[in-house]
């Protein structure tokens, strides 16, 4: 004998409702993993939202801390320079542009698999570097402003 | 003429290496928050200020909050966010410090020496007391140091459902390294 046509469309809500849990499950996990594996791009492979001076970069920095903070946060930036210092950090070089007449200075960080370009640049080098800007501090225990970046590389 | 060049060159690299504050803009501090369960709070800073002074054993560094590279940017953001660091409430980290007892190290003399070093680490306009040892390798004019510590993460009124979650550790470790001219 068939069952009533109410138990029928019972177990029919049921299976519908038990494939879209998993459905959602499934793509909860996909979003979850795609973002806990992300990774930065290449710096290389990014449009620079600015191309700047690497000594006017400063100035501005000096003028309006908090106006260019704000401008440039988060944003990759290509910056113009000849080079004032290398500076060993770890295992690679950290590039700086410094204005002689403050002191303030620009630095930059190499990403992972760029690092090798780093340890090629020497003071009086004319470069141009792109990098994802972090921020524009004034620093107490040196009495200046040090503008850093990351994931820096060089432009060919 | 030459000769004169030549005294006034030794005289000044002399000094230089000598000098009372050695310093670096590249020091580095690793922040290790991973735990069993997620190793994705982990991240670097490259940039970071250092200083010695070597008469009086007082040492100091600054680090860029917002300068912390992590392998994943959505760890970054959260990282930097109001609820973590607040970076851009509170751009620096900073330590204040020195070397307590300073007849455990001669700077003037290449070697390696492990020293204790006590000072005030602040985060967020929060101070905590640090006491750690430091390891000081002193090679001609350079002062190569590391350092590991760890911090209390709720000290510095960081908590969240990742930290009770058992994502994010309690006790983040902190290491740091310097090459120090």
């Amino acid at each position: 004998m068939p069952p009533p046509p109410s138990k029928k469309r019972n177990k029919s809500w049921w299976k519908k409702a038990l494939l879209a849990g998993i459905i959602l499950l499934a793509a909860g996990a996909g979003i979850y993993w795609y973002i806990a594996t992300e990774k930065f791009a290449d710096t290389k492979d990014r449009k620079a939202a600015f191309t700047v001076n690497a000594l006017d970069f400063i100035h501005e920095f000096e003028h309006n801390n908090e106006a260019a903070n704000q401008k440039y946060t988060g944003k990759i930036i290509t910056v113009n320079g000849i080079v004032s210092e290398t500076e060993a950090a770890d295992t690679t070089m950290n590039i700086k542009f410094i204005d002689t007449a403050s002191g303030s200075y620009a630095i930059f960080a190499f990403q992972e698999k760029h690092l090798a370009e780093a340890k090629t640049v020497r003071p009086g080098d004319s470069i141009s570097i792109k990098g994802s800007f972090s921020a524009g501090v004034y620093s107490r225990l040196r009495k200046t402003t040090s503008i850093s970046f990351q994931r820096c590389t060089l432009n060919k | 003429m030459k000769k004169t060049f030549l005294l006034l060159s030794f005289i000044t690299a002399t000094m230089l290496s000598f000098a009372q504050v050695k310093s670096t803009t590249s020091a580095v501090v690793g922040f290790d928050a991973t735990t069993a369960i997620d190793n994705l709070p982990k991240a670097e800073n490259k940039t970071v200020i250092g200083e010695i002074d070597t008469k009086t054993g007082a040492i100091g560094f600054e680090a860029v909050v917002k300068n912390f590279a992590f392998a994943n940017p959505m760890i970054q953001e959260h990282f930097n966010g109001a609820k973590w660091m607040n970076s851009s409430a509170f751009p620096l980290f900073s330590f204040n410090g020195k070397i307590t007892d300073l007849s455990k190290v001669n700077f003037g003399k290449n070697g390696t020496y492990t020293v204790p070093v006590s000072g005030d680490l602040t985060i967020k306009d929060i101070t905590k007391k640090i006491t750690t040892s430091a390891k000081i390798v002193v090679d001609g004019g350079t002062i190569n140091a590391t350092s590991a510590f760890s911090v209390k993460l709720s000290d510095y009124g960081i908590s969240g459902v990742p930290v009770d979650a058992g994502k994010v550790a309690k006790e983040p470790k902190i290491n740091v390294s310097a090459s120090l001219k």
